[in-house]
């Protein structure tokens, strides 16, 4: 449940792709985390999904077009669960069909280890649940996060 | 983000980062650590102080690590926290810069 005698955030936030614009996702996150009494284990999870899947869009999705709008939004679901919600406006991208093998040997030197396409590892380790929804003109991504308190 | 650096004894470098390891921080200690790392050959990067690392700041340890480790350096991380080790972990990189928690092991690793 939300936390007694305090303003609740906006559950919508909607930035622009531009990098800079991330900087508007971290104050937005730490007020949901307060309103909901979030671990700082799991804001730290969310953080990194959000970071991970916005970063994403912005360079990949929307490439040099730096004006276009992504939108996010925060929900509880029953009492265990924080939904972010991600939409945007770019060409199709499911980064679930992305096929990452968690289960691959270390890198066993400096040169085997990947620098780029880190990302999607990282999101598909510390979200609690990922959903892709092509949606008309856009891209839906859903991440789910357990709320541990 | 911060970074500092102090020559350690044997010629280690300790570089210690402070703050969010996000792409913003990247983005300002990035050209730093690459500068630190062209004139290392024993580098212990100190993360005891690093609240949060993303895959932009993956880069920020790899690139320069990567950099160390090509002229015949070794390379080791000192101190992460709990989440941050996590993200390491989950790369793969611990496992080329190994990670140590103790000071006195981590030196002992880069001599």
């Amino acid at each position: 449940m939300p936390g007694e005698n305090t303003v609740a955030p906006e559950p919508l936030l909607t930035i622009q792709s531009r990098l800079e614009e991330l900087a508007l996702v971290w104050p937005w996150v730490e007020a949901q985390a307060e309103q909901y009494e979030i671990s700082a284990d799991s804001q730290f999870a969310i953080q990194l999904c959000l970071e991970e899947a916005l970063s994403n869009i912005i360079r990949h999705g929307y490439g040099e077009q730096t004006r276009c709008a992504i939108s996010i939004h925060c929900a509880q679901s029953g009492s265990h669960s924080l939904i972010f919600t991600v939409e945007d406006q770019a060409p199709p991208f499911d980064p679930l069909a992305y096929m990452v093998d968690d289960d691959a040997p270390a890198p066993a030197s400096i040169e085997q280890l990947e620098v780029g396409g880190q990302g999607i590892r990282l999101l598909r380790k510390f979200a609690g649940k990922l959903d892709y929804q092509r949606i008309p003109n856009g891209n839906r991504l859903i991440i789910c996060f357990p709320i541990r308190k | 983000m911060l970074i500092a650096t102090e020559e350690l004894a044997d010629g280690i470098t300790r570089v210690e980062l402070d703050g969010r390891l996000d792409i913003a921080g990247a983005a300002l200690v990035d050209l730093k650590m690459n500068l630190i790392a062209g004139s290392s050959t024993k580098l212990l990067i100190d993360l005891q102080k690093v609240t949060f690392l993303g895959s932009m700041g993956l880069r920020t340890i790899v690139v320069p690590g990567r950099s160390v480790k090509s002229r015949g350096g070794k390379v080791v991380i000192f101190a992460p926290t709990e989440m941050v080790e996590s993200v390491l972990k989950t790369s793969g990189i611990d496992s080329v810069f190994p990670i140590h928690h103790d000071l006195a092991t981590a030196i002992a690793a880069l001599q």
